[in-house]
């Protein structure tokens, strides 16, 4: 049998389970629907905290605020407790799980905004900080009364119910539907939306969207010098995992008629986390099979063994285990649970299984299958077609650095720096280390502010700009120390480089109306069409850890070049190559020159490299431009001699000089 | 009582409160300066600090208020044994839950963190059961106002303030010393400053991580004593709120730093006490909170800390 045909098996087993199971219950006699459908609930939960903690990498510790949140909205908007205009209307539950789900997205903006910028455990915190006030705030709310010296304002002023909570809560209806005494209805209406997110969540996984959150979990800096806005993508992935907790809150409080602040306690954050880390964080099939353990553990075995342990302390007259009741264990469980999950299995139960690290021997792995040297026709078209030069962008120069200089605190790291890029040029950047060539990256790519200093990028200033906008405008960079996505895929990488080059929005994403399909479709083969060209065609579904030093380098350089840039920033490509990968990789540089036009900046210590390509050098030393010219100047030029021999000791010249 | 009066008060006991968050913050502090880790755990241990010095009183037989040479003798063995029990067991926290994951992704650690509370929170909720516990009047309470100075005052001073601030004090200098003056201080702050350096210069990291857990344990298990006998009560959920305003006073006085620390404790105690007064107690969790996401969004590095980046 084939896979495809098991996997249709499974899933058809699987549909007439969920469909066939409250009928099943109910000609048993097990009355478990009410329990399984509560259940689900918390699965709806965990699937939305999947997208934060999942699919961004961002511990969002105070979940249950936004759960609370689309609880109260609706509970608020339809209960008679505050007297609000919807209630009664037959049909005002369908109109208020949107108003719920859009308050908690809301709710996620105001949360997420300003706390983006702020480190990964102190964010955490912070969740934690909001999620504690919120039930504080609906707590303390339903009996306000401010007091200014004997006036008052404000006198016993209800806004959440307080301790009391909110009760009832209007139920949705359906003509013919018995919502209120049936808990079938239920099962079935919480079924559908919790088939329809994992429906929309996978296809935001495998999309445009999907890829930049991995991408900023695995690398924000990366991320965000290969195009992918942080800011947004972040706050995206806060509004939509609190909007899912929107539907969960409405539906939780229509369903049990009554909420208090206590169902939204922190304890509730921590159990969704134990779901979610249990089955495998970024995982659909994991998370889903994370909460469904952990309720039956909880609601089932935990009780169920109670009534065990007791028979058996009865019958053997054991008094302590008579009397023992492991429901009071919960909290420890799950504790020892999260525990347990990190220290044994930390990518879940179902996560992603990352292969053992390719033993690092570059030699041998060149030699078995050595890379195909660049070939002229194996450059993607379609790359061809984007970089030609259209006539708006006819200046000499295309990058022009007059005057740079930044500060670290006392050190001057780049003093009035001057330099110019023209178009369809490499240009070498050279110096002693710490002269401040890598400073000179940052700063243009926007990793870096600039102290003072112009940055003209086709006649545009660069300066202010965040490094992803700078992406945009066409300038692509690599990193000294290889900063991949290590945990996706080859293509994936890619990918990710194409991500400013793309439009597909949330709505496209889920619904993948045909030009998203197109488009999706046309960048996986201008990718593959990249990674051909880089020669790692066979690679392509590797996880990028498992490449070898020289791949990942030459992956770097195809996921530089998938954003477009005319302009290419290198930072030492062929530091730890062997002589035939750097011939390699030299002859590609020029080629991307010679037949695309490509400008290219040019950070080497190899100086046959360096000497043999470049049409220009500029040489950097303690942060000042002390020479520019020709490489033929350059090596006459004596303060590079100076700079790079010292002064009268030639024992340090083979030191300085050789490549690191 | 007249206003002042109130606020004198009201500050005397912001004081007891902050030295017992700056001890607890001190742990807090000296664990993320070390390792990067915000250790969840941390204000459970003070809690266990308090259940574990009463069950030393017990086993040692004291049931009533300590008298004359017993309060020379039996409560600084107390001080002793507690901080003892607790620094091993923050000791064995590190070592079974949190070394495993010394080269994990920086959130690992801390969800680990969270696991370990719980565990701790709900084997103290097993041991003690749900309700309040009572904590026996072991020091003696004078008015010292009333009684020693024949003052007639509303404000009410007593010899526990004095022994909270009295406690804590030798344990703020003995520290400072401890990290100032001595070489296992001195590896301490190298390891927090660049481990890998550190370990490169022949300093034993994990042996210097131990002591840290240690000394943290150590001033938790003093604060948690010293709650015990002020407040003469405890509960199984006290760490997590304890914990998380310790925690909040550690980031106020700037996360790595001692005297920040010992500052955002005694402001954070302050502050608390004065809004259970002028605002209301039922939202001074909220104003805590508030001050926390403030600093940590605003001004991260505190009010004494050093400017920290990630490492580009």
């Amino acid at each position: 049998m084939s896979a495809t045909a098991r996997r249709a098996i499974g899933w058809t087993a699987l549909v007439a389970g969920l469909l066939l199971y409250p009928f099943l219950d109910r000609a048993l006699g097990l009355q478990t629907v009410h329990a399984v459908s509560d259940g689900m609930i918390y699965v709806l939960l965990a699937l939305g905290l999947n997208i934060v903690v999942g699919y961004a990498g961002l511990l969002d510790l105070g979940y249950a605020a936004f759960f609370a949140i689309g609880a109260y909205a609706m509970g608020l908007l339809n209960s008679p407790v505050l007297g609000s205009p919807l209630y009664g209307h037959p049909w005002s539950f369908w109109l208020c799980i949107w108003l719920a789900a859009a308050m908690s997205a809301l709710l996620g903006l105001v949360i997420g905004a300003p706390t983006l910028r702020v480190r990964g455990d102190y964010l955490a915190i912070i969740t934690l900080g909001f999620g504690e006030i919120i039930p504080v705030a609906i707590r303390n709310l339903g009996d306000v009364t401010i007091e200014i010296g004997g006036w008052r304002p404000v006198e016993r002023l209800n806004l959440t119910g307080g301790e009391n909570g909110v009760n009832p809560v209007g139920r949705p209806y359906l003509p013919g539907v018995p919502f209120e005494t049936d808990p079938v209805p239920w099962y079935f209406l919480i079924l559908v939306i919790g088939a329809a997110s994992v429906w929309a969540m996978s296809r935001l996984h495998d999309s445009r969207l999907g890829r930049a959150w991995m991408a900023i979990r695995e690398d924000e800096t990366a991320a965000d010098c290969t195009g992918v806005n942080p800011v947004s993508t972040k706050l995206l992935a806060f509004a939509l995992g609190a909007s899912f907790s929107g539907f969960a809150g409405s539906i939780y409080a229509a369903k049990l008629q009554a909420i208090t602040p206590g169902a939204f306690e922190f304890q509730v954050s921590i159990m969704l986390l134990c779901m979610v880390v249990l089955g495998g964080a970024g995982s659909l099939r994991g998370v889903v099979l994370g909460a469904m353990l952990i309720t039956v553990f909880d609601r089932v075995v935990l009780s169920q063994t109670t009534f065990l342990v007791r028979g058996i302390g009865r019958t053997l007259g054991v008094p302590a285990l008579a009397a023992l009741d492991l429901t009071l264990w919960r909290w420890f469980f799950f504790g020892l649970g999260l525990v347990l999950v990190m220290l044994l299995r930390p990518q879940g139960l179902a996560g992603r299984r990352t292969s053992p690290i390719a033993p690092d021997d570059a030699d041998e792995v060149t030699a078995m299958e050595p890379s195909p040297p660049p070939r002229v026709e194996s450059i993607p078209g379609w790359l061809r077609e984007q970089l030609a030069p259209g006539p708006a962008t006819r200046e000499a120069a295309i990058l022009q650095v007059q005057g740079l200089t930044k500060r670290f605190g006392g050190v001057v790291a780049l003093h009035e720096v001057d330099l110019v890029v023209p178009r369809g040029s490499i240009i070498g950047l050279i110096g002693p280390n710490g002269a401040g060539k890598t400073t000179f990256f940052n700063v243009v790519t926007g990793l870096v502010r600039p102290d003072s200093g112009r940055l003209t990028f086709e006649g545009a200033s660069l300066v202010g700009l965040r490094p992803n906008a700078i992406v945009a405008r066409g300038i692509a960079r690599t990193f000294q120390s290889i900063r991949l996505f290590t945990h996706m895929t080859v293509l994936e990488n890619v990918l990710v480089g194409e991500h400013c080059r793309l439009a597909a929005t949330v709505a496209g994403a889920v619904l993948r109306p045909p030009s998203v399909t197109a488009e999706e479709r046309r960048a996986r083969e201008r990718a593959r069409a990249l990674l051909a060209f880089v020669g790692l065609a066979g690679k392509a579904d590797d996880l990028a850890r498992n490449l070898p030093y020289g791949d990942q380098r030459r992956l770097e350089i195809a996921r530089a070049l998938a954003t477009e840039p005319r302009l290419l920033l290198l930072d030492e490509p062929t530091a730890g190559m062997n002589p035939r990968e750097t011939e390699t990789l030299t002859n590609l540089i020029g080629l991307l020159r010679r037949e695309l036009a490509l400008s290219v900046l040019l950070i080497e210590h190899d100086m046959a490299v360096v000497m043999g390509i470049s049409d220009r050098i500029t040489v950097l030393d303690y942060g000042t431009r002390i020479a520019e010219g020709t490489p033929a100047e350059i090596q006459r030029h004596p303060r590079v001699i100076e700079a790079y021999l010292g002064t009268g000791s030639e024992q340090e010249s083979a030191a300085r000089t050789a490549p690191r | 009582m007249n206003w002042w009066e109130v606020l004198v008060q009201q500050t005397i006991n912001g004081l007891t409160r902050g030295a017992v968050f700056a001890l607890i913050a001190l742990g807090y502090t000296m664990v993320y300066g070390i390792i990067e880790l915000i250790n969840f755990a941390h204000g459970d241990v003070f809690m266990l600090g308090l259940f574990v010095s009463l069950a030393w009183f017990s086993l040692l037989g004291v049931t009533r208020t300590l008298t004359g040479w017993q309060l020379v003798t039996l409560l600084p063995l107390v001080f002793l044994l507690t901080m003892l029990t607790t620094a091993a067991l923050n000791v064995a926290i590190d070592r079974l839950a949190y070394r495993p994951l010394r080269r994990s992704p920086r959130l690992a650690p801390l969800i680990t963190a969270i696991g370990v509370s719980f565990m701790l929170e709900n084997l103290a909720l097993l041991w003690k059961g749900p309700a309040p516990i009572a904590y026996p009047d072991v020091f003696p309470s004078v008015d010292i106002l009333r009684e020693w100075f024949g003052v007639d005052s509303a404000i009410f001073l007593t010899t526990k303030d004095v022994l909270v601030v009295v406690a804590t004090i030798p344990l703020m200098i003995g520290l400072t010393y401890f990290v100032r003056r001595t070489r296992w201080g001195k590896a301490m702050r190298a390891t927090a400053q660049d481990r890998e350096t550190a370990q490169a210069m022949g300093i034993d990291v994990e042996r210097t991580i131990l002591v840290t857990f240690l000394v943290g344990g150590a001033l938790a298990g003093a604060a948690g004593l010293i709650q015990g006998m002020y407040y003469n009560i405890g509960m199984w959920w006290m760490g997590y709120q304890a914990g998380l305003r310790a925690f909040t006073a550690a980031v106020l006085g700037g996360i790595g730093s001692m005297g920040g620390a010992a500052l955002g404790g005694l402001v954070i105690g302050f502050l608390s006490a004065w809004s259970d007064q002028y605002i209301s107690a039922r939202w001074t969790n909220a104003i805590v909170f508030s001050i926390l996401i403030l600093v940590l969004v605003f001004r991260p590095r505190g009010l004494l800390g050093e400017p920290t980046s990630d490492k580009a």
